[in-house]
């Protein structure tokens, strides 16, 4: 290889990454804050749909499920608490599974709502079906388990994404016991 | 060296003669995983169509001053910047698509098919050529997804495009790779029938 080679070789490679680097920097300017905004609005979204009948949902504080940032937040109707909502994380067969879980003062799940996941198309991706997250309502804690048969008590697993179907299950779980642990002091009073 | 052919031969030979998936057997793992519906199928073949085509121009674009050395990397580094560009384009503008597909769109880079083009044919023709070529090897791409996506989403699911159609227990086995690596082989087969049947052709294995 000859410094003629070497020198363009350089000047090829500085002035690709250049415009490559311009490139991207132009759609990433354009594009996040819209991304932002979108996830924004999704969650907000979300914190309305899995707690109805609250008008105000407001934010008690943040905890960390698998090292993740994670918040919970009371809805409120007027002057009456209706339950928390807690978002929660559970680890999925090829991603987390990001999740809110609505529970009312007594601490029974009254609903469930996948966030993100990136679980296999076509057998995971069924944990978003309602007829899977609709199983969690009116469960309470001690029946968070998952089981490979018909069942009412527990949550029953999907078909070909156990993992999956635990995974959800964990999550609820892990954060209907946090907001137990965090509030049972004050809902007794 | 190729003889030059029109436009529409380009378009043509991508959908036809050297489909990606039916005709080359390339990029065979995408075809699998994206395909358990039409709707992701679709989509897939939509961003891949893109990066395609962008592929292709850059390539061909600056075909003449890039050190012959350094082609391969130069090639990743295109590939991996449109496919960044349509991987943030969909996540702000076509965010439910993005929501089922976003971990493939990423995937798209290690396609062999984008490379390949980029490698045989945008690096020795000129853009418009390239850009008609590219078209044509994704839009093949595409008509091939979602032929697969159609046979596994009806018999995995009972479904298409999201669609309850047959109520009956659906074959979950066509959902799971195993069935994607079906479809595809009576689909290639299928292909290849028609193309010794009817054209006198020597069929994709025959080469």
């Amino acid at each position: 290889m000859t410094a003629k080679d070497m020198i363009s070789i350089m000047f090829n490679l500085t002035v690709l990454y250049l415009i490559g680097g311009l490139i991207l920097a132009g759609v990433y300017a354009k594009t996040s804050p819209i991304m932002y905004q979108n996830e924004l609005k999704e969650k907000q979204e979300a914190l309305k749909e899995v707690m109805p009948r609250a008008d105000e949902m407001i934010k008690l504080g943040e905890w960390a499920p698998h090292h993740k940032h994670a918040e919970y937040f009371e809805g409120v109707k007027g002057a009456e608490k209706l339950g928390y909502v807690v978002q929660g994380f559970g680890k999925g067969y090829s991603s987390y599974i990001n999740l809110f879980v609505a529970v009312d003062k007594d601490f029974v799940v009254r609903n469930v709502k996948i966030l993100h996941h990136a679980e296999t198309p076509g057998l995971g991706d069924e944990i978003m079906n309602e007829s899977f997250t609709d199983q969690f309502k009116g469960k309470t804690l001690d029946h968070l388990v998952v089981v490979k048969r018909e069942t009412d008590k527990d949550i029953q697993a999907i078909t070909g994404a156990t993992i999956s179907s635990r995974a959800v299950t964990e999550g609820v779980r892990e954060g209907v016991r946090m907001i137990m642990e965090k509030m049972s002091g004050e809902v007794k009073e | 060296m190729i003889k030059q052919r029109s436009n529409w031969e380009l378009i043509k030979n991508g959908i036809f003669g050297e489909n990606t998936i039916f005709r080359m057997a390339i990029s065979l793992c995408p075809s699998i995983a994206v395909t358990t519906g039409i709707r992701n199928a679709f989509y897939m073949g939509i961003a891949v169509i893109f990066v395609q085509v962008m592929v292709n121009v850059s390539v061909s674009a600056i075909r003449k001053i890039i050190h012959p050395r350094i082609r391969i990397p130069i090639f990743m580094l295109i590939i991996a910047g449109w496919v960044s560009v349509i991987d943030m384009t969909m996540a702000a503008f076509a965010r439910p698509a993005y929501k089922e597909i976003g971990l493939y769109i990423q995937l798209i880079v290690a396609f062999a098919s984008i490379f390949a083009r980029a490698e045989v044919f945008a690096s020795k023709n000129k853009m418009t050529s390239s850009a008609m070529d590219g078209l044509g090897m994704g839009i093949g791409f595409l008509v091939a997804l979602v032929l697969i996506g159609f046979f596994r989403e009806l018999l995995g699911k009972g479904a298409l495009w999201g669609m309850p159609i047959i109520h009956s227990k659906p074959m979950l086995i066509m959902i799971m790779p195993t069935g994607g690596f079906f479809a595809v082989g009576f689909l290639m087969a299928f292909f290849n029938w028609i193309d010794i049947r009817f054209f006198g052709g020597k069929g994709a294995s025959g080469v």
